[in-house]
């Protein structure tokens, strides 16, 4: 909190710099992503995919991204001006966002530097890799998510198309469905944490379960708890209802719906909802490694608190991040979309009560001193 | 720093309200209402509560106003229903607005400047979760059968507005 803490020019400076380095790397997903899931698509499906502009089609995505900015863009006549305009940044915001409260790496010392005759940084200050460490952490990331709504249904209401509106209100439907089994099973991983604070529930994994013989030790990666495996199926599948992404991709289905929400949208505009699409997909990603899959922290090694340190986390927890975005393709090129009834039943009659019920387990478990 | 973020955001808070009550266009008018929540919950993080600003957002933002937006956009209320023309209604609106506005004033102004709050502040999950299942426990679990009550309410009234769909056909 600032007012508690001494908060100087040098805080804000470092503030900057994260956030920074966060933005840079989450604004550079979305070209990334899109390669590796035409690549990726490619592969499943046996056939090239893009291979001209640059070496393995790496710049096809820049080229893309100059074909969005070059296209006209059209706003229909029917449509709402304003909120037609606003709607994707409502989607892309809370995508940015999110990941403001996920730790992407070990604090450190930053060691005296001096540039100039002149200290830049005086000694015993700590780096923490978060930007906002505040203990409401995982309740903010629902509350960001929960806006996510808005983006698409904004744009399908204010484009004054019928197949837009009708996507626009599958999908919204489907958030707010799973959003209730998303937040539900990561309370089972706040129980063992003991703490809101994301930061905590890192410092949590970074442990071991046991040590037998001195070497076979288990990492304390909920993951690895038997206990937490039915609240990590529930949180994982319902970040892909979360994330509108296939076999869950209710808003967009093409044969049904035209391209869903985004129907009446081109150019630059079109091009946010895709941004907001992959970020979604990267902050959920960022998520579910911090929650379940020891956040930053590195199995069997225990990293010093220097920059190498940090250094190595940091690669650790973008590791484990680009490893579940690859799932996230691979799922989407191999399981065909479900029918929306189903969608619907699985979230309210089966996963809803299952994450209910796991909580009870859980909470059992912590009760009788078995977690 | 503080008074500079304080001021903006309540300037915000404000005007986005006015906005909701002057809007002719209702979806306008509730998302007006969103953003002015989101600086209420700027507030609260000035207050160094960020625990009820993310409560406030999930509450408010992500649950309430989406399905006010919802109902707005499937009733297709592309314009704010007519207001009502008649005398006596207009004259019991106004008044009670005007009672109300000065109630709240004298309230404020009598206890806002002579007490101030005095102890530590806690708003974490924790002090609260305490608070809410030892010393309001009972007003707690009314306020949920009170919710419980509204859900089954409304349960009944919508299965009662379809009298052709047979019983063997809800829940499919």
């Amino acid at each position: 909190m600032p007012s508690n803490v001494a908060f100087d020019a040098t805080d804000i400076v470092l503030s900057i710099v994260k956030i920074a380095v966060i933005l840079g790397l989450w604004l550079n997903v979305t070209p990334i992503m899109v390669w590796v899931e035409r690549r990726g698509s490619a592969l499943i499906q046996d056939r090239p995919g893009p291979n001209r502009v640059g070496p393995f089609g790496l710049l096809q995505s820049f080229a893309d991204a100059l074909k969005f900015i070059l296209k006209e863009d059209i706003i229909p006549a029917q449509a709402h001006k304003w909120l037609y305009t606003l709607a994707p940044t409502f989607g892309l915001i809370p995508a940015l966002t999110t990941i403001a409260v996920v730790p992407w790496g070990r604090a450190f010392v930053i060691p005296e530097m001096h540039i100039l005759g002149r200290t830049l940084f005086e000694g015993g200050r700590v780096f923490n890799p978060i930007i906002a460490d505040v203990n409401a952490g995982i309740l903010v990331i629902f509350a960001l998510a929960s806006l996510g709504v808005y983006g698409i249904t904004i744009a399908g209401w204010s484009s004054s198309n019928k197949y837009s509106m009708f996507g626009a209100i599958r999908a919204s439907a489907q958030m707010i469905s799973y959003e209730l089994s998303l937040t539900l099973a990561a309370v089972s991983v706040l129980l063992v944490a003991g703490s809101l604070r994301l930061t905590d529930v890192v410092a949590q994994q970074s442990d071991y379960y046991f040590v037998l013989f001195g070497f076979l030790k288990l990492p304390a990666w909920n993951i690895a708890s038997p206990a937490m495996w039915l609240s990590f199926i529930i949180f994982f599948v319902s970040a892909f209802a979360e994330t509108n992404r296939l076999p869950f991709d209710f808003a967009e289905a093409e044969a049904e719906l035209v391209a869903g929400y985004h129907t009446e949208y081109s150019s630059m505009k079109f091009a946010l909802f895709f941004m907001a699409e992959y970020m979604a997909m990267a902050t959920m990603s960022a998520v579910i490694t911090t929650l379940y899959l020891g956040g930053w922290d590195i199995p069997w090694y225990n990293e010093p608190a220097t920059f190498f340190g940090f250094l190595l986390s940091f690669l650790a927890f973008m590791a484990k991040v680009s490893f579940l975005m690859f799932i996230f393709v691979w799922v989407r090129w191999t399981i065909p979309r479900l029918k929306y009834d189903i969608l619907m039943r699985i979230g309210w009659k089966f996963f809803l009560p299952l994450a209910i019920l796991n909580i009870v387990i859980v909470a059992a478990f912590i009760a009788g001193g078995w977690l | 720093m503080e008074y500079a973020i304080f001021f903006l955001f309540a300037a915000v808070a404000v005007i986005f309200a006015l906005v909701v009550i002057l809007h002719r266009n209702p979806v306008v008018g509730a998302l007006s209402l969103v953003a002015s929540f989101f600086a209420l919950a700027v507030m609260y993080v000035l207050l160094e509560a960020p625990f009820l600003a993310a409560l406030q957002v999930i509450v408010y933002a992500g649950a309430i106003m989406v399905l006010f937006l919802f109902v707005i956009m499937l009733l297709n209320l592309s314009h704010a229903p007519e207001p009502s023309t008649r005398p006596i209604q207009q004259f019991l609106g106004y008044t009670s607005s005007a009672a109300f506005l000065i109630g709240l004033i004298y309230y404020i102004s009598k206890y806002a400047v002579t007490t101030s709050p005095t102890g530590v502040f806690q708003a974490d999950a924790r002090t609260i979760g305490i608070r809410m299942f030892e010393a309001y426990v009972f007003p707690f679990e009314m306020v949920s059968i009170l919710l419980l009550a509204a859900i089954v309410g409304a349960l009944y009234l919508s299965g009662r507005a379809l009298p052709a769909a047979s019983s063997s056909e809800v829940g499919k």
